[in-house]
């Protein structure tokens, strides 16, 4: 009956976590700084994980900014 | 070496008990744990190498797993992933710069866990049942009944598509209303975003008190046979990550 509620399957929980691991949380103002790799960790297709693929395009694009402004 | 920093905690009442969990966990590529403290509040931390942080799976997966780690055992203010600070000094003064701002935040959370409660519905189908709804009103019949033109078609479709949208949000607000109604016994605070994608009729987040876990679920279980043609999907429980917006300066 759980189960059914409490949604365990896998790939679902991970894309929860993930979600609030990159978008949720404190932000430390002024001394957070990420390193992005090729991100494997998106599956681009599934809505609930747009707002993670945003932040990680925009911390791509912040981290290019910082790598060309030495 | 700069810190990279999990968690914000109180450890007023058994400080051993922390370190005790610390020695049994390692950081992010494997790192020892250790806290850095003003007064009661402490940061977990680890040492790390700016460039050795990816933003990979892995190194995601192990940040959430040690918050929630820790949340299990103490009441604990999730940080966001990639949060390095570049001295233990620093931290220090973060710490005792936002400590009134973190200690409220702590007391918030006390005892308390998070759910995810997310409703999805056939976006058709829910499209249809409005549709019919919609195209019965008055006002859409009375330009029906008037001479067809190219204008009056112009505003009967622009019409049409108003009121479905307008009724599409009263259709999730019912929904919300009869949620937030339920739920009302467990007491929690709740968050609601809308029509987050046109499958996603309503996102939201739950925070309640650790041990309200079975009849929250019972509570949505009640819901999803309430409503058979919609999917509630709830998760958790998790660490508080959406219950702690507060910045850190």
């Amino acid at each position: 009956m759980h189960d059914n509620v409490v949604d365990r399957s896998k790939d679902i929980t991970i894309l929860e976590l993930l979600d609030r691991v990159l978008n949720k949380g404190v932000i430390l103002t002024g001394d957070i700084v990420i390193s992005v790799a090729d991100i494997d960790l998106v599956y681009v297709g599934v809505k609930l994980m747009l707002s993670s693929v945003e932040t990680m395009e925009q911390l791509k694009s912040a981290k290019s900014i910082i790598e060309k402004n030495g | 070496m700069d810190k990279i920093i999990y968690a914000i905690l109180s450890v007023k009442e058994d400080p051993e008990k922390l370190m005790a969990q610390l020695n049994t966990m390692k950081g992010i590529l494997e790192a020892d744990l250790y806290i850095v403290s003003y007064e009661d509040i402490s940061a977990v931390v680890s040492d790390i190498n700016r460039s050795d942080l990816i933003a990979d799976k892995t190194n995601a997966l192990k940040f959430a797993e040690l918050i929630e780690n820790l949340a299990e055992q103490f009441t604990v203010i999730p940080v966001r992933f990639g949060s390095l600070v570049e001295s233990s000094d620093r931290i220090k003064k973060m710490l005792e710069r936002n400590y009134n701002k973190i200690q409220n935040n702590l007391l918030e959370i006390k005892n308390k866990v998070e759910f995810g409660l997310k409703v999805f519905c056939d976006p058709e189908k829910m499209k249809a049942e409005i549709k019919i709804k919609a195209e019965a009103e008055p006002l859409i019949e009375s330009i029906k009944s008037k001479k067809k033109s190219i204008y009056t078609d112009y505003l009967l479709n622009k019409l049409k598509e108003h009121r479905f949208e307008e009724q599409l949000l009263a259709h999730v607000d019912c929904i919300i209303l009869d949620i937030t109604t339920h739920l009302k016994q467990l007491n929690p605070i709740q968050k609601f975003k809308k029509m987050v994608s046109a499958t996603n009729i309503i996102d939201a987040v739950l925070l309640l008190e650790k041990d309200k876990k079975e009849l929250c679920i019972n509570v949505v279980n009640e819901l999803q046979n309430k409503y058979p043609d919609l999917s509630f999907m709830l998760t958790g429980p998790w660490p508080p990550y959406n219950f702690v917006d507060i910045n850190i300066k």
